[in-house]
């Protein structure tokens, strides 16, 4: 179903995903965005739509999609996590378009795909309570039947983009079982609170239902499985973003270890410094292949490990790799990394929360566990 | 999954002919193994997990006999040098068809043939065929690849590990033989080796790199002394070889006067290929995630929180280092040369196994200390006393990490006085500490 590029296909692309992220957010931007209102520049993202089809990229053919696969995918997440891209694509493409993919419902398909394909709408999904856990039988929402259809109550946290998402997949409690549905961001009976974030390039929200109305999303009480299959490729994608945050930390490193004179000679030629960059290269390498087999799995390709188990060992190995990354880099820079200015910090912040996003390393490592049948 | 070293499908995509053909030798000559469906029977045959053998030497030989035989079997059928020129006795073919072999291979009940491969076909064997003279290559190449010889490698000593090149083993000219006198440390298989790959040093007014020399050493020379070195885990898998003015002809010598070094680096490079298979081996199987959960059940551990965060940390980096290792074979099959990944799966193939060893013996607690007789608990100690070598051997890993900072990141070397000086006048460490 999807088409598969070669090598020279997906260089070509990185490369003109990194030349319009250089040019469109560039640190200067990434930072001027970071304290804006709604935490992404509206105008990049119908660029990304309009000039290079990032949102179109995975979605089939019949929903306005270019019909690619995980591996063009990947190389775009990258080249973002490099970039530090403050965007709702993760949220949007990845979360809602794969939520509205696995749940098998043509007409919901139908309705929002288009819409997220071409970068006119943000959509997002929501399943986490106050623990952040995405338990589907310990879901912060319930769904009642009213005459007129379903109404949602209760308050869901940690939604990336909630505050800012024209649609919104919240998942909920029902009699019928967890189920997936349909919310506009803009119903009666929703408040959105956006939350303070550590990191500041990607939002995070709370959404309080009171009596919102409700579109079902695919089978009624059949949520759990579109869960899985969504934190799954939502790993993926973020192993990913992972690799590429992590790689332009190494990059950072070398570079200065390389330029940076004390005592009178580069500090990349004492081995305290070169060792640190060492490792940091180890723990990318590691990630690297971690996030390149659940891509491969995710595209099914054959020869691979099952995509369960290769999406958890990936968010495990990313996760722990790009906080390391991300730490060491700061010591390497020494008092300049620790800097506002300095933009080491936007990558730690990035990859101390990414690394939380999907229940942590309490969650992760367990999770590996479960899926290796341990 | 993560432990499987069978080719997969796209391995063995557009290989039927050659697949055909190993097939049909290994049925004719050997027995297939029941399949290893990683099932984990606890309790039951051998628990011994060593990783450094220490048989008696009569079982010792009797490997030796049939790794030979195994290899004359495969040599004679055309699979004993998948990889080399035909006129050396080779077959031609890729590192492709050498994989696909390996993997259908262990797939039978052969013997063990790495008392031949890991140093002699697999290191000396190409860097005779990099830098031999036609008659070296003649004399020495079939001999090694159908088994009647054993090759070992005599590069180290006790003054010179992490910096090879400061080797002090003399070779002096004498006409047209050369006389060589000085000690080598850390010698694999040197008790059945037929043959010694020797680095010496042929001129100290010269700097370092430039005044080392290497020569094929016959090792039932006079003057050829292999004593069997003790290491930490009780047996004696390595030597130290003693040179005492041994005589070797001229003809013998591999590459240039002086031009040693260049020699040297090729055999590193095929060191560093070879290195790798987490999953083979009792050692590897051993620390599997499989394995390490039924040690936690077994003992009546199973759910311990602790234990079970850390074995998830251990599977997540060895699953990792499993896919990565796929992955470089992949690229091989492509054409593509091995990246900085060969030393990145050498650091984690080390630093997994000595994680593994440690997790057990947190499981095990006294068990491992003091032996109760428990089937699978003190025999771990064959393993944990193995493992600090793991992270010498082969490059240590600050050297591993020196090359990976300096080739791939591009850092710069250290600033030293080493490669320019004359080597007679470098400060140099001996054996006790001395300066």
């Amino acid at each position: 179903m999807s088409e598969t590029a070669g090598q020279s296909e997906l260089d070509d692309l990185r490369g003109s995903v990194r030349d319009f992220l250089s040019a469109k957010s560039g640190e200067e931007q990434v930072r001027r965005v970071m304290e804006s209102e709604t935490g992404y520049d509206e105008a990049v993202w119908a660029q990304m739509a309009d000039q290079l089809g990032l949102q179109q990229l995975v979605f089939p053919e019949e929903h306005g999609g270019y019909g690619f696969g995980f591996a063009e995918l990947s190389v775009v997440l990258q080249e973002m996590g490099r970039a530090l891209l403050p965007s709702p694509f993760l949220s949007s493409v990845v979360l809602a378009g794969s939520a509205l993919l696995a749940a098998d419902d043509a007409a919901a398909a139908a309705a929002h795909l288009p819409g997220i394909a071409s970068g006119k709408t943000t959509a997002t999904l929501a399943v986490a309570g106050e623990s952040g856990s995405w338990d589907p039988t310990a879901l912060p929402v319930v769904g009642t039947r009213a005459d007129d259809g379903w109404r949602l109550g209760g308050a869901t946290w940690f939604v990336l983009d909630g505050a800012t998402a024209d649609l919104l997949l919240v998942a909920a409690a029902t009699d019928a079982g967890p189920s997936l549905f349909a919310v506009s961001g803009t119903a009666a009976g929703l408040t959105r609170t956006a939350l303070r974030t550590l990191d500041p390039t990607r939002r995070q929200a709370r959404l309080d239902l009171d009596g919102v109305v409700g579109t079902p999303v695919g089978a009624l009480g059949g949520a759990a499985p579109v869960l899985d299959r969504v934190l799954d490729l939502a790993m993926t994608a973020l192993a990913a973003e992972q690799v590429g945050g992590a790689r332009a930390c190494l990059e950072a490193s070398a570079a200065y270890a390389r330029d940076r004179v004390q005592f009178g000679r580069p500090i990349g030629t004492f081995q305290a410094v070169k060792h640190k960059c060492a490792d940091m290269l180890v723990r990318v390498q590691l990630a690297d292949a971690a996030a390149q087999e659940a891509a491969d799995a995710a595209a099914g390709l054959p020869g691979r490990a099952p995509l369960a188990e290769a999406a958890a060992v990936a968010h495990a190995v990313c996760s722990e790799s790009y906080v390391f990354a991300a730490a060491e880099n700061i010591q390497v820079h020494g008092g300049i990394g620790f800097t506002w200015e300095h933009p080491a910090h936007l990558y730690f912040r990035r990859a101390k929360s990414s690394q939380l996003l999907f229940g942590g390393p309490a969650g992760y490592f367990g999770r590996v566990l479960d899926r290796a049948g341990v | 999954m993560s432990t499987d070293n069978a080719p997969s499908a796209e391995v063995l995509d557009g290989m039927e002919d050659f697949v055909a053909e190993v097939r049909a030798f290994l049925e004719a000559h050997t027995t297939r193994l029941p399949v290893d469906d990683g099932a984990v029977e606890w309790g039951r045959g051998e628990d011994s997990i060593a990783y450094f053998p220490d048989d008696p030497p009569d079982v010792d030989e009797r490997k030796v006999t049939a790794a030979r035989e195994w290899q004359k079997t495969r040599y004679d059928n055309g699979f004993g040098w998948i990889t080399g020129p035909a006129e050396y006795g080779g077959r031609g073919l890729t590192s492709v068809h050498d994989m696909v072999y390996d993997g259908l291979e262990a797939e039978y009940d052969v013997p063990d043939t790495g008392v031949l491969s890991l140093i002699g076909l697999g290191m000396i064997g190409p860097t005779i065929l990099a830098h031999g003279t036609p008659e070296i290559k003649r004399r020495h190449l079939p001999a090694l690849y159908s088994g009647q010889s054993i090759a070992c490698q005599l590069f180290s000593e006790p003054a010179a590990g992490s910096d090879l090149a400061s080797l002090e083993t003399k070779a002096v000219r004498d006409g047209d033989e050369w006389v060589l006198t000085g000690q080598k440390v850390w010698t694999s298989v040197a008790r059945h080796a037929q043959l010694g790959m020797a680095l010496t040093r042929t001129d100290p007014d010269k700097p370092k790199h430039r005044g080392i020399t290497a020569f094929l050493v016959d090792m039932s020379a006079p003057g050829v002394d292999v004593r069997p070195l003790r290491q930490m885990s009780g047996g004696s898998e390595f030597n130290e070889v003693f040179l005492d003015d041994v005589r070797v002809p001229d003809d013998h010598r591999l590459g240039e006067v002086d031009g040693g070094w260049t020699v040297a680096l090729t055999t590193l490079m095929n060191e560093r290929a070879s290195v790798g298979g987490e999953g083979a081996g009792p050692a590897g199987k051993a620390v599997s995630v499989g394995f390490l959960a039924a040690l936690m059940r077994e003992f009546g551990q199973a759910d311990d929180a602790a234990l079970r965060r850390r074995l998830g940390e251990l599977h997540a980096d060895q699953a990792a280092t499993a896919y990565l290792n796929r992955q470089s074979v992949r690229r091989m099959r492509a054409g593509v040369q091995p990246g900085p990944e060969a030393s990145v799966s050498k650091l984690m193939y080390g630093q997994n196994l000595t994680r593994g060893a440690h997790f057990a013996a947190e499981v095990l607690g006294p068990r491992l200390a003091a032996d109760t007789g428990a089937w699978g608990a003190y025999s771990w100690n064959e393993l944990l006393l193995a493992t600090p070598a793991l992270r010498i051997l082969g490059g240590t890993e600050e050297i591993m990490k020196n090359i990976l900072a300096e080739r791939v990141l591009g850092l710069p070397k250290e600033p030293g006085i080493d490669t320019g000086t004359p080597f007679r006048e470098l400060r140099r460490s001996h054996q006790g500490g001395t300066p």
